[in-house]
């Protein structure tokens, strides 16, 4: 796995968030997003997690959404980290950060990111449960999680 | 001639050694779908609704595999 720490949006090292703001004096507005690892879904009780990605080919893609996302909106920072191996509960899956001069190309463009993020980046969720089975994720079907 | 072969998440778990596999001249991803069907009828469901990448590009069914062409297959994804 330690191969992993070349790429720029796939870690598989834990995120942490900071009080932090990219320091960038025209920035007035910034959105943090952070994707959370909870324990239920679908109504089981889950223990933890695994995302597995296709490292290589999810970097590039990432990359490319964040570089769409400069070219619809005016913004001034824009990032996004997936994790990958081993999560707990309440850990941190993804963190997608976006600023801009305004709140609203902040807000807009960050709820984009994820979206593509989820429903286009080959990262894959593995669910383990209280039971001790476990399940491939299939897929985003809910629009608003 | 060969391809690689990388499979993941639910994919991999019906095709758990297959590294490699031998295609003819001019077959498609449409062809591919349907030897690797026919290797394991069992993951017909899954392999339907997965994306195929070639060399790390989305291709489409039509799309022609080459000699060494490293195709992965790739189930819906849920990231986040």
């Amino acid at each position: 796995m330690s191969v992993l720490e070349t790429y720029s949006y796939i870690s598989s090292s834990p995120i942490f968030v900071s009080s932090d703001v990219p320091d960038i004096p025209e920035m007035g507005g910034f959105v943090l997003f952070s994707g959370i690892v909870r324990n239920l879904n679908e109504g089981k009780k889950v223990t933890h997690l695994e995302y597995e990605a296709y490292a290589p080919m999810a970097d590039e893609m990432i990359a490319g959404i964040l570089s769409d996302a400069r070219k619809k909106w005016d913004l001034l920072h824009a990032n996004c980290i997936h994790r990958v191996g081993k999560l707990e509960i309440s850990e941190i899956a993804v963190i997608v950060e976006t600023g801009s001069m305004h709140r609203a190309e902040a807000y807009e463009s960050n709820r984009y990111i994820i979206d593509r993020v989820k429903h286009e980046v080959p990262i894959w969720k593995k669910e383990f449960y209280i039971d001790g089975s476990s399940q491939w994720s299939k897929g985003c079907v809910h629009e608003s999680h | 001639m060969d391809i690689q072969l990388l499979f993941f998440a639910a994919v991999k778990d019906h095709f758990p050694d297959l590294k490699k596999i031998e295609v003819s001249e001019g077959d498609s991803i449409l062809n591919l779908r349907k030897i690797l069907t026919h290797t394991n009828p069992g993951s017909e469901s899954i392999l339907k609704v997965s994306r195929f990448a070639v060399n790390q590009s989305i291709v489409n069914d039509d799309f022609v595999l080459r000699e060494g062409s490293v195709v992965a297959v790739l189930p819906p994804s849920s990231g986040g």
